[in-house]
């Protein structure tokens, strides 16, 4: 089926990564992507960057696109504008502001000023402490089940779930990181795995 | 004035509106939400990158619009255009007896959103009030409802597989959406260990192979989507949309109103028969009535007798067609909600390709092959798949190329197994009408006290024993168990308010479906049901519905009605 929708996000998209400063070095320059968005965004620049940051750090570029190529950030701040509730924003903005603390803290700097590996290092280990589920205080029915889990740092619980659902439910991503057939049209029960075999995306769980 | 008015268009109504235009009867359908259109209405072209929000409903206007409807796992950003607006359309429970009442308000009601499981009651599930006493005796048996099975799958499209099971009677199937390789392995194991369980394919009205009479509805093949929630432009599985309205529609006898909302039926004491209904105009508000001969009420379990309830004359203080005092009363739902999961620690290593639209289902052995310490019994629905991006990313902590590394890998085979179970007739779980507490149309809103009883938990907790145990049996390692039933309402089963009976002091409707009390009165949707057995039970709704429009004609022809 044409899809005009598409089209027209996929070019804004590529001006955008003009404006950001995708050079010929093939890098990104967090405060130009920032800079080039700020028009119509929630967040402030500041958190924007940390946000971009924590973007990368979470799903970054490797033989694949990363979060950033996946314009992940944009559409986050999108989603913060046009889904969240006041909680979940600043839920979000505290936790955004906590990971830049913490970075000026161990590292005298902004996190998204640290280089990659330092930014790896720093946000490891926060976020296996921040993603601890708490009992919850409900008894186990399906509700419990299928809500949202109870994080030790529900703002980072929900950045990371952002970050991560968004990536892999872009198209660069369903392309290449892993397998989407919007028609898959025969359904084969069994097929053999192979070293080429990627997971199928296409539910939301 | 009309032959026959339907009140409702969903799976009901659109079953019986199709067989009283098929016998030649002029017929109405009277459906009190908007109109909507095969194909224009639906959202399946969307790809993942499309859904708004990434799938999500925005928190504020969830909690505003959607607290009960979101307890639905089919809603989201990419079909909340199917569900009604609590804050709209409120109703009230007892403060400690919640009950999610889960509907869609437009052309097709929910068979545009029903997940199309389809199976057939049993011998046994006819004969089991009269056997341990609970509700009334059903005024039909299996052998009689059985040819209309036959009529309604052949039209709809099941896709399933012969079992010979007594307590799960065959159908006139399309071939089967076969297991995949963790599915034959539970199949394996479950049969293995424990003799008389049955792992099947999952049997479903989705058109895995469709034949020339669907074609000619326009209806093909399924692609293997599962988007099928959003509406299905193949027109592969049944609604009332892609299905049974326009198989009306082609007899030239068809007519649809839409946004006219029901308010009550009409009666006139000196011939005992309802003349027509009272309608509210959604969007004026204005009121206006339709006459016809005989009249079907469609409007589902709770609408139907809301509907009843508000139609009192002096003929009939309590509502209409309501001597016995039985309508609104006998809520039933399926037990639902009881889940467990676990992960294969040996699983086969094999992949599908396809998002087929069904699993396995699990038919009943509780009080069949096994003893139960309870009445009646359950059957499970359930899925083998390898673990997906999302659980694969977030199931645990981790970040950068190791997190993308991880969701790159084939997951691990994940089996849920979740259990449906039989809710007993219990005349207290009742539907009644807020006097004076009336909605933007002038309708009284209704009141639903619905709980579980003793029997109802006494089975929630073997459903989880025998869930867990059969999961472990195919080597799985139990991650979660949803041990508490999701509140009544949840497993959208909602039955019983109008129910069939030999005895009109205790039933509302007769072996046809007709009135006790009002000749010219048929209801064929879940209110009609005496108990619920533990199938799916839209199918049988069907069954009801195209037997009914069937013995309707004839009396009318005979002059009886
Ligand atoms: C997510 C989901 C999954 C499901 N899965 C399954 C399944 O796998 N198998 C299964 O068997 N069932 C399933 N169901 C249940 C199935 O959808 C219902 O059993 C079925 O649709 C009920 O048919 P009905 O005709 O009684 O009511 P509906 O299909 O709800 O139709 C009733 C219609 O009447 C209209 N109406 C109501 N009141 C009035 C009024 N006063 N005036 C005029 N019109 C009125 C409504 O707007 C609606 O269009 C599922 C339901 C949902 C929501
Ligand atoms: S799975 Fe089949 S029925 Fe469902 S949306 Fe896809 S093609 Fe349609």
């Amino acid at each position: 089926m044409a899809d005009p929708l598409n089209l027209t996000r996929r070019s804004l998209i590529e001006r955008m990564l003009l404006v950001a400063g995708v050079t010929a070095t093939g890098g990104f320059s967090l405060p130009a992507l920032a800079e080039s968005a700020a028009g119509n965004r929630h967040l402030d620049a500041q958190r924007f960057t940390v946000l971009s940051a924590v973007a990368d750090t979470i799903v970054p570029k490797t033989d694949t696109v990363g979060a950033l190529e996946a314009d992940v950030p944009t559409k986050f701040d999108a989603m913060l504008k046009d889904w969240a509730s006041a909680q979940t924003r600043s839920q979000v903005a505290a936790a955004l502001t906590e990971i830049d603390t913490l970075a000026s803290r161990a590292n005298g700097k902004s996190f998204a000023l640290l280089d990659a590996k330092t930014r790896h290092d720093l946000l490891a280990p926060h976020d296996a402490a921040s993603l601890k589920v708490l009992p919850a205080d409900t008894k186990g029915g399906v509700a419990t089940l299928m809500g949202f889990p109870n994080y030790t740092n529900p703002g980072y619980g929900r950045i990371k779930e952002l970050v991560v659902m968004l990536y892999y439910l872009s198209e660069p991503a369903l392309t290449q990181e892993l397998t989407y057939e919007h028609t898959p049209g025969e359904w084969k029960p069994s097929i053999p795995v192979t070293p080429e075999t990627r997971p199928a995306a296409g539910s939301m769980y | 004035m009309f032959d026959a008015i339907v009140i409702g268009s969903g799976m009901s109504g659109g079953m019986a509106a199709k067989e009283l235009c098929e016998r030649g009867l002029k017929t109405l359908v009277i459906e009190r939400g908007r109109k909507l259109e095969h194909g224009a209405s639906y959202t399946d072209w969307m790809q993942p990158w499309d859904l708004p929000n990434a799938g999500l409903i925005p928190q504020d206007e969830l909690k505003q619009d959607y607290p009960i409807q979101s307890k639905c796992y089919a809603v989201n950003s990419a079909t909340k255009h199917y569900w009604v607006k609590d804050s709209e359309h409120p109703y009230t429970t007892p403060e400690d007896k919640s009950f999610a009442w889960i509907r869609g308000y437009h052309l097709g009601g929910r068979s545009l959103m029903w997940g199309r499981q389809s199976y057939r009651l049993s011998p046994m599930d006819f004969e089991a009030n009269a056997k341990d006493g609970y509700g009334t005796d059903w005024p039909i048996r299996y052998e009689e409802l059985a040819p209309w099975y036959d009529q309604v799958e052949k039209f709809i499209g099941v896709a399933g597989s012969k079992e010979g099971l007594a307590q799960l009677p065959d159908g006139e199937f399309l071939p089967p959406f076969a297991l995949n390789d963790g599915e034959l392995l539970l199949k394996q194991a479950v049969e293995e260990t424990f003799p008389g369980r049955k792992v099947i394919p999952g049997r479903v009205a989705n058109l895995s192979k469709a034949q020339p009479h669907h074609e000619e509805l326009g209806r093909t093949s399924c692609q293997n989507r599962s988007l099928c929630e959003r509406g299905c432009s193949y027109g592969a599985y049944h609604s009332s949309l892609s299905s049974s309205l326009p198989a009306a529609e082609r007899t030239g006898n068809l007519t649809i109103v839409t946004d006219a909302i029901v308010h009550s039926i009409a009666h006139d004491p000196t011939t005992g028969k309802a003349t027509g209904v009272r309608v509210i105009d959604a969007n004026t508000k204005e009121g206006r009535t339709y006459e016809a001969k005989v009249i079907f009420g469609c409007a589902s379990t709770i609408g139907t007798a809301q509907i009843l309830l508000n139609s009192r004359s002096e003929a009939f203080p309590n509502g209409l067609a309501n001597s016995s005092d039985m309508v609104g009363r006998n809520l039933i739902d399926h037990l639902y909600g009881l889940s467990v999961a676990g992960i294969l620690l040996k699983g086969p290593n094999t992949y599908y390709h396809g998002r087929r639209p069904t699993g396995v289902y699990i038919p009943r052995f509780r009080n069949v092959t096994e003893p139960g310490e309870f009445l009646r019994g359950y059957g499970f629905q359930g899925s083998a798949t390898r673990v997906g991006w999302r659980s694969a990313a977030l199931a645990m902590p981790g970040i950068g190329a190791e997190l993308k590394q991880r969701v790159r890998k084939l997951g691990p085979w994940m089996i849920v197994v979740s259990g449906f179970g039989e809710m007993l007739p219990n005349p207290e779980n009742r539907v009644t009408l807020n006097a004076g507490d009336t909605d933007q149309w002038g309708i009284p809103t209704v009141h639903i006290s619905c709980t579980h009883g003793e029997n109802d938990r006494k089975m929630a907790k073997q459903i989880i024993a025998d869930g867990k145990a059969m999961v472990e049996a195919a080597g799985g390692m139990v991650m979660a168990a949803a041990e508490e039933p999701g509140e009544p309402g949840l497993g959208i089963h909602e039955m019983g308010t109008a129910r069939m009976g030999k005895d009109p002091k205790a039933s509302v409707l007769n072996k046809y479906n007709q009135a006790h009390d009002v000749p010219n009165l048929f209801i064929t949707d879940g209110s009609a049901m005496a108990s619920s057995g533990c199938q799916n039970p839209s199918l049988t709704y069907m069954a009801l519905s195209a037997r009914a429009a069937h013995h309707a004609v004839e009396f009318l022809k005979e002059g009886k009605v």
